[in-house]
């Protein structure tokens, strides 16, 4: 269902603002979302003035030197600081990405840092993913080859390892399915575009050999075709992979096929 | 405990893009035209009525607000076509790279606009 508005106990409250300390003419303020469960109160916005001049350059660093000389006390994500491992995904600026590739200097003004859209939020910047995980484990993400290959090398020529680029390298941060308004209404059934281009590389996999049941699966309405292209997802990847075009494909080989 | 955990604000913080743009603008304008078509059917029957009834019509289509409503559905029409080329494009494969989904929902938006003042024009035998 649509639900333009927020729920009661999710209407976003102003908060605390924390003052400069360090006497910096550097200063930009930070509005971060926070929510905590052992309070029953509703999430609010603190801001914090930071001093640039003594950050380094992304909003990840931005966050770090808050934990480190502000408030120890806000909850984030965060591991490789490299944008391998999709830990730190977020909403910064009003666009989904990783913090730790997302330079601040690209954000105007002042820098919004919200958890990922439309998800159950745990604590601050932490969102619940468990549904996205549920719905990965759906579609079946391992090789499955019903012949003998358990004990033969299943050979694959470099063309057909060619179709696996721009799929493989997802690395599950879910800043596309969180990014996609199709998703936010109907996440309990569609399948939101993070989990469709991992649908896409298992189809693609010449090595696969349940191809036909796997785009028998996804063949659903509510499952695949609630991707209107509206092409937030794309826009949000920070590897710079397309799932709007792997959902495409997907739709095409379904026009296509006799199944 | 589930209950107590608050939703993260998504559409009241997410930033609008042009493709998103196009994308809402495509359902509204399809809401939009299918009013209108039900509205011209009624008009067209209404012409059974008889000669007063057209031209009381009539005069209100030359009103200033009559002839905002014909280029508003004017508008409405030329973007919901050029939105669904853009869509027919899309579903054999092409132009989903960023760049290109920007330049051709620019297309999409200012096609519509600059069609409209064609039709305009048409209309009002200033050309062709």
């Amino acid at each position: 269902m649509v639900q333009i508005n927020l729920p009661k106990n999710s209407k976003v409250q102003k908060g605390n603002y924390f003052k400069d300390k360090t006497g910096s003419k550097n200063l930009r303020k930070v509005n971060v979302y926070r929510w905590d469960p052992s309070t029953g109160e509703n999430p609010r916005i603190d801001t914090y003035e930071v001093d640039m001049d003594n950050c380094p350059s992304k909003v990840l660093d931005v966050l770090n030197k808050i934990k480190n000389e502000i408030d120890p006390s806000i909850a984030y994500r965060r591991s490789c600081a490299h944008g391998v491992c999709g830990s730190c995904a977020m909403n910064m600026g009003g666009k989904n990405g990783l913090a730790c590739t997302t330079p601040h200097s690209e954000i105007d003004g002042d820098i919004d840092i919200y958890p990922l859209p439309h998800l159950k939020v745990k604590k601050d910047l932490i969102g619940d993913l468990d549904g996205l995980y549920k719905q990965y484990q759906s579609i079946e993400p391992w090789l499955k080859s019903n012949s003998n290959s358990e004990t033969t090398e299943i050979i694959q020529s470099k063309k057909d390892r060619e179709k696996l680029d721009g799929a493989y390298e997802c690395i599950m941060c879910a800043c596309c399915s969180t990014s996609c308004p199709s998703y936010w209404w109907n996440g309990d059934k569609y399948l939101g575009p993070a989990v469709l281009l991992q649908a896409y590389r298992w189809i693609v996999d010449s090595r696969d050999e349940e191809r036909e049941a796997r785009l028998k699966k996804v063949a659903d309405e509510l499952k695949l075709y609630r991707c209107h292209t509206i092409l937030n997802c794309t826009s949000a990847c920070p590897k710079g992979l397309n799932p709007a075009k792997a959902i495409a494909e997907i739709k095409k080989m379904l026009a296509t096929a006799n199944i | 405990m589930e209950n107590k955990e608050p939703l993260s604000p998504h559409i009241q913080i997410y930033r609008w893009h042009i493709s998103s743009l196009v994308s809402i603008s495509h359902r509204i304008t399809g809401i939009i035209n299918i009013i209108a078509i039900t509205i011209i059917c009624f008009w067209a029957s209404s012409l059974l009525l008889g000669e007063n009834n057209y031209e009381a019509i009539n005069s209100f289509l030359n009103s200033f607000i009559g002839k905002f409503i014909i280029l508003g559905i004017t508008w409405s029409f030329l973007f919901q076509i050029l939105s669904e080329i853009r869509h027919l494009i899309m579903d054999l494969g092409y132009g989903f790279e960023i760049q290109t989904t920007k330049i051709t929902g620019l297309i999409v938006i200012f096609g519509s606009i600059i069609f409209t003042v064609i039709f305009y024009l048409i209309g009002k035998n200033f050309i062709l």
